[in-house]
């Protein structure tokens, strides 16, 4: 059931305000901080105001106006949408805490555009995710594209500038092929709104939408990182960690995840997909970048580039579940996307605590960092062992029904590549927090634990990761969303 | 008022303060600034509710000295003509006015020539829209090129050069359409564009009226700037004074498309140049070869204005293979793209003219001047070079679209492609100007943002720039009401 409500519309509008009112209050940086916070709140609170009504079947929407002959600019807040939109609102918050408090801490320059340009950032990642059709979609993805670029080059030097032209050849590049794809789609059915099961069977031959989906693939795989796209996101690390953190972590990359998800169930639909024999490619690809990654990030030294490289296999779980085309795998696709955005923002802001208070980058120099920052490298080891896949830890929950879904489909190879990917998260992973807590420390690091702007975030996010993988209630809500989004694809009752 | 007096209006007034503008400045000279923007906002004025009479009741005619057409010269608004009859006189008005106090700065003590020049150029131009005589057209075409020499060599030593080279160039392009035009009434024996259209069809295959339709075409080109006959304009529009090459480059190239798409749809016919000539294909592939080259040539470019000016011949060629096309979608797309594109052009110039009137920033190199102390500027620049790559939703966007869809509809996926690529190229240009910015200086220099009228122009076409595109919907509804040619598919 459809109901027309200003509440997604205003969930996409309440940061694009903020973003406005930061560039205002530039000269006065409480303030300023304070309209990020309350924005924070205020999406949050409108996000979670709508969750009620998803959970029970009805999809609100916000109609705003004809943009182009028959196609609508409008924002709906499905299932699907919701899990995005809930995670990003959620982080959001939290980042902003640990912005202010790291920010603050390093005396960055340039503040305001700082703020201004994540309120941006945040308003097109809401836009992404409630997007009612492709040309929406387009429109917010390429904001969220142009709105990262300041936040990847904010320390201005050689190098972040040298990183922000990589990240652009990229991003843009892929973003001009998704306009591509767009206007096919278009052109092809006149309509662009998304529809639950897709909208594009039966409207050319065959081998045309088997070009349109591969275009589509390597659109969004740019930002999905699919390899070999991936390449800007290692680079893209010399941003500020909190950006690393958020954008890199959970909004640019989820945006393209994001976007395969809405593609496979919305545009093309799982029927199609199967009967244009496009996907067994397309998981070979998958299955290939979560093994290749997790090996590439064993040998990496610098902390931030190892986590990126986790990143890049974790979004291929993510895009192997769809891939894999059965209902319970596409359901830990969508919970996956939820968990993994908890657990790596997690690292992030450990490895941005370490950063801020010793600026130390390298694996090597952190032994014995744990006995000095106790509660960072505790929160790091939860993260960390969530990933892996460690039971009780939401990492788990979304691994299982992937790993169930490539059963029941009868893919055991895959099951395989989770299992072996699994271990190599364990071997790159523990080896940091082992050296954290049982090594003696190289030199001493005389200075304790942060102050709470720092800690909170990071101990809420690790909190949050435990919860979603211990409390059976979470657990089921998450799963109900998932499955209600899955159950519209396919079209069970 | 009544519409045939609207139609006269647009073009008198500005025509009018042309002359009394020297008589002005011989008394006082702080006179003509204020003569100049009062005659350009009473024919923004008519144009505006001319533009709007035409959509509701359709178009104006008006015979000189009551003669009918085939004898009398006739004036014609219709959609397209009144649409760029606004374009020209309010861009023309934003600049003038905006750009006061850099003006002054620049030309000293002939600012009442130069305003003369600025006002002659602006109706030569709007003659040149509103006239449907096809020897007219050359008059006001020679009106409005003069002037223009005149106002490129007001910018110095240098630009001597330039205006001589463009001088010699405009000529050969205006020569080339009149000697069209001559093969025109050499076959047909009118010189009326209605009458001409309606003689022409019989006599269409004989040498005569196609070495009219070619030479007419190269004249056109010669003076829009197509690649490869644009060398005229980068050095225009680099060494004039800013004020003047703001003021130029929206407008300019733009009437020149004007009037060949005028001539070739309404005069040879839709059906002649898509079937009987594969006239519109030759000029699409022209229009996707100046695409690219004006993009890489920009790409290698040291000098803001002049990566200004190669943007401008690579867009030059975005519009021309849009309408090369000869669809409706990619029409629209050209006209949406004809009036986005003098938007963004106009608020980069005046950029330009903006920080090099406040800090002397004339190479990209001095761009982190610009990063650093103009933070509105900064914000204009950005906005208006976000349209230019065409990111969404800036209006640059909608006009790409349009086109693109006209390419797929026309069967064309390469066209498709390459208008891809060309915004990534623009894209790879534009953001080399950006990164300039952002680059650290340890030198520091006092002073903040440019001056105020240019603040506020520039800021306000960057609004205009994202409303419109957000509201391009209601712009393409006129444009394919009123504005598209007659018998297109």
């Amino acid at each position: 059931m459809i109901v027309e409500s200003i509440r997604p519309g205003l969930a996409v509008a309440s940061s694009l305000a903020a973003a406005g009112l930061i560039l205002a209050s530039g000269r006065r940086p409480n303030l300023r901080e304070a309209w990020t916070l309350i924005a924070a709140l205020v999406k949050l609170g409108l996000i979670v105001s709508l969750l009620p009504g998803v959970c029970s079947g009805i999809v609100y929407q916000t109609d705003l106006f004809e943009i182009m002959p028959g196609v609508r600019l409008f924002f709906r807040a499905d299932p699907l949408g919701m899990v995005f939109g809930l995670v990003a609102s959620l982080l959001w918050l939290v980042t902003s805490v640990y912005s202010i408090g790291y920010m603050r801490e390093i005396k960055a320059r340039s503040q305001t555009r700082y703020f201004f340009c994540f309120a941006l950032c945040l308003s097109s990642t809401i836009g992404v995710a409630f997007a009612g059709n492709l040309l929406t979609f387009l429109i917010c993805y390429e904001v969220l594209t142009i709105a990262t670029y300041p936040l990847v080059i904010h320390n201005e030097t050689r190098e972040a500038v040298a990183a922000g032209r990589k990240y652009l050849v990229y991003t843009l590049t892929g973003g001009g092929v998704l306009l591509l794809c767009v206007a096919w789609t278009y052109r092809m059915c006149g309509t662009l709104d998304f529809v639950p099961g897709g909208f594009l069977a039966g409207q050319a031959p065959p081998q045309s939408l088997m070009v349109l989906f591969a275009l589509f693939m390597a659109a969004c795989g740019v930002k999905a990182a699919l390899m070999p796209l991936h390449a800007w996101l290692p680079t893209a690390m010399v941003a500020p960690t909190p950006v690393s953190a958020l954008l890199h972590a959970v909004a640019v990359v989820k945006a393209g995840v994001f976007g395969i998800l809405r593609i496979f169930g919305f545009v093309f639909g799982p029927s199609l997909l199967k009967s244009l024999g496009v996907i067994p490619p397309l998981a070979a690809l998958a299955a290939f970048t979560i093994i290749t990654a997790s090996i590439i990030a064993l040998y990496q030294n610098n902390l931030k580039r190892r986590l990126a490289y986790s990143t890049i296999s974790q979004l291929s779980y993510i895009i192997l579940g769809a891939a894999i085309l059965t209902p319970t795998a596409f359901t830990g696709s969508i919970m996956h996307l939820a968990n993994h955005a908890f657990m790596k923002i997690t690292l992030f802001f450990c490895a941005g605590a370490i950063y801020c208070r010793t600026h130390i980058e390298s694996i090597d120099e952190m032994g014995g960092i744990g006995r000095q920052m106790p509660v960072t490298m505790g929160a790091f080891a939860v993260a960390s062992m969530g990933l892996t896949g460690v039971p009780f830890l939401c990492g788990f929950v979304s691994k299982w029904h992937l790993g169930l879904g490539a059963v029941e489909a009868g893919e055991v190879a895959l099951v395989f590549v989770l299992v072996i990917s699994g271990l190599l998260n364990a071997s790159y992973f523990f080896p940091i927090v082992y050296a954290a807590f049982f090594i003696q420390p190289s030199k001493s690091f005389r200075k304790k634990e942060h102050r709470t702007a720092l800690l909170a975030p990071i101990v809420a996010t690790a909190i949050l990761s435990v919860l979603f993988g211990a409390i059976p209630f979470l657990i089921e809500r998450q799963h109900l969303l998932a499955s209600l989004s899955v159950s519209r694809i396919w079209g069970q009752p | 008022m009544s519409a045939s007096r609207i139609l006269i209006a647009i073009f008198l007034i500005p025509f009018l303060a042309a002359f009394l503008c020297p008589l002005a400045g011989l008394w006082r000279r702080r006179f003509v600034h204020p003569i100049t923007v009062l005659g350009l906002s009473g024919s923004a004025v008519c144009a505006f509710c001319g533009l709007l009479k035409v959509v509701r009741t359709g178009p104006v005619h008006y015979t000189f000295g009551g003669w009918a057409p085939p004898l009398g010269i006739e004036w014609t608004l219709d959609g397209l003509s009144a649409g760029m009859a606004v374009l020209i006189s309010s861009m023309a008005l934003i600049v003038v006015a905006g750009s006061r106090v850099s003006a002054r700065a620049e030309v000293g003590e002939s600012v009442t020539a130069f305003y003369t020049s600025c006002l002659l150029l602006v109706s030569g131009l709007l003659g040149l829209v509103l006239s449907a005589d096809l020897f007219n057209v050359f008059v006001f075409l020679e009106v409005a090129s003069l002037s223009a020499y005149a106002l490129v060599a007001s910018g110095g030593r240098r630009a001597r050069v330039a205006s001589l080279r463009y001088l010699i160039l405009g000529t050969m392009g205006a020569t080339f359409y009149l000697l069209g035009v001559a093969y025109v009434y050499a076959a047909t024996g009118t010189l009326n564009m209605a009458d001409a259209a309606a003689r022409l069809d019989p006599v269409m295959r004989t040498p005569t009226a196609v070495l009219g339709l070619t030479f007419i075409i190269v004249g056109l080109a010669l003076k829009m700037g197509l690649f490869p006959l644009h060398g005229w304009l980068p050095d225009a529009y680099t060494h004039a004074s800013d004020a003047a090459s703001a003021l130029m480059a929206p407008i300019m190239t733009k009437t020149a498309i004007y009037a060949l798409v005028r001539i070739l749809f309404w005069v040879f016919g839709t059906g002649t140049v898509t079937e009987t000539f594969p006239v519109m294909n030759m000029l699409a592939w022209a229009g996707a070869i100046a695409v690219v080259a004006g993009s890489v040539m920009a790409f290698t470019q040291t000098d803001l204005k002049r990566m200004f000016a190669y943007s401008s011949i690579g867009q030059v060629g975005l519009i021309v293979l849009g309408i090369g096309l000869a669809n409706k979608t990619a029409m629209a797309g050209a006209f949406l793209h004809v009036l986005n594109h003098a938007l963004m052009k106009g608020c980069l110039f005046l950029i330009a003219a903006s920080a090099g009137y406040a800090h002397g920033i004339r190479t990209l190199d001095d761009l982190s001047l610009l990063g650093k102390r103009m933070p509105w500027t900064m914000g204009a620049f950005w906005v208006a070079a976000l349209s230019m790559i065409g990111v969404p939703p800036t209006c640059g966007f909608f006009s790409k679209w349009y086109i693109l869809l006209g390419a797929l509809r026309a069967g064309q996926p390469f066209f498709a492609f390459l208008i891809v690529a060309s915004s990534l190229l623009t894209a790879a240009y534009f953001f080399r100007a950006l990164e300039h910015t952002y680059r650290q200086r340890p030198e520091r220099r006092n002073g903040g943002e440019g001056p105020v009228g240019l603040v506020a122009a520039t800021t306000g076409l960057s609004l205009t720039i994202v409303s419109l595109g957000v509201l391009s919907l209601h712009v393409l509804r006129i444009i394919e009401r009123a504005a598209l040619p007659p018998g297109l598919q």
